[in-house]
């Protein structure tokens, strides 16, 4: 029977229409239930930044220890008596809380962080500044971004297409001398990539020295563009390095194993009985099956750059988002705290929007098991 | 073979990449020689006319990792860091580094904080430290010396006291300092008997070496800090009373987890018993009165700790008088003082541990004065003596651990110390603190007259300024004592006191002939008004009617207001300013400091005053926050481009702040002028920080965490003005003496005091005491040893004076005091005495 005469199968055009009407439903339930991820996500992250409300008694006894500290310290105060200094403390303490708004309960400050923060709108910080001078949230973390992105952008993206390259190259010489020095060093990912940092500083920057130790660029910074350019990138190997070593076996190795996992399905076999050529049998058999799970995890890896990593960019003294988490913890400075969670939690959510409705569209299962 | 290749090309390619990069830039080392060349003269043969700072530029980089300190300085690309060390480790590399070398501080301390409350806590529990006695013990049990050396590994040094070894009063009252630090010293088998005394008076049982109360362990509750030795510290008092009976409970805490429990816990709770304390002071406190009433009596703080202290009523008089400083002489202080360190003692509401030491690192060719209490960060004198051994100029990278943490503006802006110490370079304030004695120096001022009444206490150590005494002091009518804020004008002490008004004290201040032709960074001149424009601005500020009214600045200046009585300029050129105040420091050369008024840039406080006024910045950060808008920076952001248009409409209307006053101080033009310079600074360095410093702020890099500094070339004073303070001049002792006396000789002892290897001057020494103690370590006799010659000092002691000691092994302990430094020092000497008809032993020299 020929299938356009047979009732069951839809004709193309009521088949689109049916497929937008599943793949906008989909999309809804996605998006609602992405949102009410974020709104948890992020009102837990206040309750946590905040040890749900513990942190105001920590800023109390805080503030009124340095302003005790700046006034008897304060040359000026010097000759007041104790009486008169206690009063003076008294009020500073009382101002500094009230700009902190701690004379307001915690749960009534804490849905309105929530309020503000799914409307992204990110507010001023309490305690810290961008390097500029500016106390706007998203001035603070705008400042920070770009440093991270180049340093993690770079090691990320170096790191996901070598490994890619060489495991797809592993799975086809499977037991190889190469195959097997890469599961030897396999394990080497255990350790941190700071971890190999120190050991990169003491031996380019102190022992040879031919790299500096930190920082993004040389101080002063150079004037030229290309200059400064050059700088940077000067800056960024040892910290690249690390990272790259860090996690560089541990990538290979496992998208080897994937790979070999795929090759061994019986189309590609089949393919291979075929006589096909070996590059042939790799994009159409191997590559293009598996690009869904390569996808997803080069999407993830990108939004990981946006945290940064708060003990490598300390190591390196890289001014990146990694360093500003953990000055915004020192302080606990909630606004920034929930700031760089919040643009996290979103970019997240949008990812995995994009990544179904991509998996939507390429497989059908997928949105006829959003009608069920 | 072809994919292989396809591999390993990549990677040779990336390694080419990075070679080309390692390659295409100057190794470290070179960068060193670069800035360090060999061609330039040594300081040695500094030209006398080079005027100003020593280096031609300086480079502050951002560098937290403390670890990497000592390799940055080997590797020549730091030569000096803005943050002690404390860490042994890190100290023993410094010490065994040939690049690099370091200069100590001495601000920093650690005690015993203890829990006086109960007896019994609100859980019932007993808290042996309730007891005075019982806590004064472990002033003996505790042994000092063990926690400088060892745990400190040498950086710290035994302290008993509630004063800083490092400071004046220790040193004034050295004989008797010297007297308790024997009585208390480490003896755990005197503190073993008075606990265990003690502990069975408050009905303790010892069994079987545990103590028990009602059938339950003593534990006690030790509360540690983390973060540094003091973790070491907890655990070594914990094992001594571990030692003697009592049960403890570790509670291992970071300074925000142990806050918590000790400062803003109720005491009383039983949370804690002991807690691992720790003070610092950035400058050299030449006044410690105050530390009786602060660290040992309820109006000390207003935290709950300190409203747990009971004091002896004498104890709390007598530190009560002290923080009012209720005494008319200065032996009648001296008095107060010896017998508020006995009760303090007695007290021991804190057990004092050691004062550390911070070493300062630097590499070897590099020097500056370094400040005894703050280290180099709270230096006033670093910028005037900073120089490298081997040549004039150059570029000096220092490292600090912090670069631009709050908006830089001069009416409240950052107050952190690392942007305070850059700020410093760039002003020149008119006097400057001695960095060893903490008394200040003039630097824009020709001399003072300090006036006050009788019965205020008050020395002169220097002869730039003079004092007098009167019986009253009147306030002159004309005097300014506040501000119109409707009239823009000052008001005078005749309107607001038609009856009068008398002061403690008044100030006379002439500074230098030559004040008014010295230069802004920006080329303009100095002008009266900017002498005047900070003075407006204190008071507008706290004027709820202005536009620049910010209640942040309202509880300091209502402080500044209750002592203040007036100022009014005597003298226009030379200036002279009279300042009156009831407030009056015991040395006059901190009182001329803290009331010598400032001059700023009024053109770029115009700036400021203009966009406060518009709500588009502001001076504070708590007005900022208010009206969510930014704090003002004069060096970058997003108040530069702000500041650059209101100078360019300021510029064209040729504003003048407070134009109906100022415009009385300014010559004709002066406006525009200043404009045009401030308009020319702003295209040529890009930003608005205009000073008067040694250097002025060559450019200002954030987001890389780099400042560059370089040498303003107009800088009118001497190169070389400041460079006697670049080493303190610790007295160093010898002692010489007989070791064997018979009684109803004379003995002589001779004391050497050196620096360096050279004599130190009879006229740099303040007084040399000595202490002596009999065979029980009871004080038998003091007195001061007389000069011989240029580093000799003699100690001659009569024959009734030996005879007292009787016979056993006595010990002759000196106090040194120089006029140079405020930290004393001390040597000992120990002998025996023999009955007068016993021979000395055959093969002892006497």
């Amino acid at each position: 029977m020929n299938p356009s005469q047979n009732p069951s199968i839809p004709k193309n055009a009521e088949g689109l229409v049916r497929d937008l009407k599943l793949m906008l439903l989909f999309t809804g339930k996605r998006i609602i239930a992405l949102a009410l991820m974020v709104l948890i996500g992020v009102y837990l992250t206040i309750l946590i930044a905040n040890m749900g409300g513990r942190v105001d008694e920590l800023r109390l006894v805080q503030i009124r220890s340095e302003i005790s500290e700046a006034v008897r310290g304060d040359l000026s105060f010097r000759e007041l008596n104790s009486d008169e200094r206690n009063r003076l403390i008294q009020r500073r303490v009382d101002l500094e809380v009230q700009r902190l708004n701690l004379d307001r309960p915690f749960l009534l400050r804490s849905f309105n962080y929530l309020y503000r923060a799914m409307l992204l709108d990110l507010g001023r910080a309490e305690q810290m500044h961008s390097d500029q001078g500016s106390r706007e949230v998203h001035a603070i973390i705008l400042e920070r971004l770009p440093a991270t992105l180049l340093l993690f952008g770079t090691a990320n993206l170096l790191i996901f297409f070598l490994s890619v390259y060489i495991a797809l190259w592993l799975s086809r010489h499977y037991g190889s001398l190469i195959d097997r020095i890469v599961i030897v060093l396999a394990p080497t990912s255990a350790a941190p990539a700071w971890f190999y940092g120190i050991f990169l500083i003491l031996f380019f920057a102190f022992l040879l020295p031919i790299l500096p130790a930190g920082g993004m660029v040389e101080a002063p910074p150079p004037l030229g563009r290309r200059d400064y350019a050059l700088s940077v990138l000067k800056h960024m190997a040892l910290p690249v390095l690390a990272m790259l070593l860090s996690q560089i076996f541990i990538s290979i190795y496992s998208w080897r194993t994937f790979f070999l996992i795929h090759s061994s399905e019986d189309y590609v076999e089949m393919a291979r009985a075929k006589g096909l050529p070996s590059r042939m049998i790799e994009r159409r058999y191997i590559l293009r099956p598996t690009l869904a799970p390569v996808i997803t995890s080069f999407m993830l890896m990108l939004i990981s750059m946006w945290s940064g990593a708060i003990i490598l960019e300390r190591t390196f003294s890289w001014p990146g988002l990694g360093t500003l988490i953990f000055q915004a913890i020192g302080h606990h400075d909630t606004p920034v705290i929930i700031g760089s969670v919040v643009i996290f939690a979103y970019l997240l959510a949008f990812s995995i929007l994009v990544l179904d409705i991509v998996y939507g569209i390429v497989d059908p299962r997928v949105r006829i098991g959003a009608k069920r | 073979m072809s994919v292989m290749m396809k591999i390993v090309l990549p990677m040779i390619l990336i390694l080419g990449l990075a070679a080309l990069i390692f390659f295409s830039f100057p190794k470290n080392e070179d960068s060193t020689t670069n800035l360090i060349g060999t061609e330039h003269p040594s300081t040695k043969q500094l030209d006398s006319t080079r005027r100003g700072a020593l280096v031609d530029q300086i480079v502050f980089t951002q560098q937290g990792d403390i670890g990497q300190v000592v390799s940055l300085i080997e590797s020549g690309s730091h030569h000096i860091f803005s943050q002690g060390i404390t860490s042994t480790t890190v100290f023993q590399r410094l010490r065994d580094s040939k690049s690099a070398d370091y200069d100590f501080s001495y601000g920093s301390s650690v005690e015993l904080t203890l829990n006086p409350a109960g007896p019994h806590f609100a859980n019932g529990e007993l808290n042996p430290f309730h007891v005075p006695a019982l806590r004064e013990a472990l002033n003996q049990l505790i042994n000092r010396r063990y926690i400088a050396e060892e745990i400190y590994g040498g950086l710290a040094v035994p302290r008993f006291l509630p004063l800083s070894t490092a400071f004046p009063d220790y040193a004034h009252l050295a004989d008797v300092a010297r007297a308790l630090e024997l009585r208390y010293q480490h003896d755990p088998n005197a503190a073993k008997k008075i606990i265990n005394r003690e502990m069975l008076a408050l009905g303790a049982r010892l069994e079987q070496g545990r103590w028990r109360y009602h059938d339950r362990p003593v534990r006690l509750r030790l509360l540690i800090r983390t973060e540094d030795a003091r973790k070491h510290i907890g655990e070594y008092i914990g094992t001594l009373l571990e030692n003697l009976g009592f049960e403890i409970s570790y509670l291992y805490r970071t300074a925000a987890e142990a806050s918590r429990i000790w400062l803003a816990g109720d005491p009383g709770t039983g949370a804690w018993h002991m807690y691992t304390g720790g003070w610092i002071a950035s400058r050299i406190e030449r006044d410690l009165a105050d530390n009786f009433s602060y660290y040992y009596t309820p109006k000390g703080r207003a935290d709950p700790l300190w409203q747990a202290y009971r004091p002896s009523a004498e104890f709390d008089e007598i530190a009560d008088r002290l923080q009012r400083r209720d005494y008319r002489t200065w032996p009648e202080r001296r008095a107060l003082m010896s017998r508020a360190l006995e009760l303090a003692m007695e007290d021991s509401v804190r057990v004092w541990l050691v004062d550390q030491i911070n070493a300062w690192p630097r590499a070897h060719n590099a020097r500056l004065a370094v400040d005894l209490a703050g280290g180099v960060s709270a230096s006033a004198l670093w910028p005037y003596t900073l120089r490298f051994d081997d040549q004039i100029g150059g570029t000096m990278v220092i490292g600090s651990p912090g670069l631009l943490t709050e908006p830089w503006n001069p009416i409240a802006g950052s107050n952190w110390i690392f942007d305070l110490k850059i700020i410093r370079a760039l002003q020149d304030p008119p006097l400057l603190a001695d960095p060893f004695t903490g008394l200040y120096w003039p630097q824009q001022i020709q001399s003072a007259d300090v006036k006050v009444q009788y019965g205020v206490p008050l020395i002169i150590s220097h002869d730039w300024l003079t004092i007098h005494r009167a019986e009253t002091i009147n306030v002159p009518g004309n005097a300014w004592i506040d501000w119109n804020s409707d009239d823009k004008r000052f008001i005078t002490v005749a309107e607001k006191h038609p009856e009068g008004l008398e002061a403690r004290g008044r100030i006379r201040i002439r500074y230098k002939d030559d004040y008014w032709q010295r230069r802004w960074h920006d080329g303009s001149t100095l002008s009266l008004a900017d002498l005047l424009l900070p003075w407006i601005l204190s008071f507008e500020r706290a004027d709820p009617n202005s536009p620049l009214y910010d209640i942040a600045h309202v509880p300091n200046f209502e402080s500044f207001q209750r002592h203040f009585r007036g100022w009014r300029i005597v003298s226009k050129q030379p200036l002279i300013i009279d300042i009156y105040s009831d407030q009056i420091h015991p040395d006059a050369e901190v009182t001329v400091a803290d009331k010598s008024p400032s001059v700023l840039p009024w053109h770029s406080l115009a700036l400021g005053i203009l966009a406060e006024q518009n709500e588009r910045l502001t001076f504070s950060s708590h007005k900022a926050d208010r009206l969510q808008v930014d704090w003002l920076s004069l060096v970058s952001g997003p108040s530069l481009p702000i500041l650059q248009q209101l100078l360019e409409s300021a510029g064209r209307e040729g504003f003048i702040p407070f134009a109906s006053l100022l415009k009385h101080y300014l010559s004709s033009g002066e406006a525009e002028e200043r404009y045009q310079a401030l308009t020319d600074w702003y295209a040529e360095r890009g930003h608005f920080w205009v000073g008067n410093g040694p250097f002025y702020l060559h450019s200002v890099h954030p987001l890389e965490g780099s400042i560059v500094l370089r040498r303003n070339e107009d800088f009118p004073d001497p190169a070389d003005k400041w460079l006697r303070f670049v080493q303190p001049e610790i007295p160093e002792l010898v002692m010489d003496g007989p070791i064997l006396v018979k009684a109803g000789q004379t003995a002589t002892f001779e004391l050497q005091i050196t620096f360096q290897g050279k004599p130190y001057p009879l006229d740099a020494i303040d007084e040399v005491m000595f202490l002596l103690f009999d065979g029980d370590g009871k004080l038998s006799f003091k007195g001061k040893a007389e000069p011989f010659e240029n580093g000799i000092w003699r100690v001659i002691l009569a024959a009734r004076q030996i005879n007292r000691l009787g016979s056993g092994a006595n010990s002759l302990e000196l106090a040194v005091k120089s006029n140079r430094v405020a930290l004393p020092s001390f040597a000992s000497h120990g002998f025996a005495t023999l009955p007068a008809d016993e021979s000395i032993p055959e093969g002892i020299e006497p």
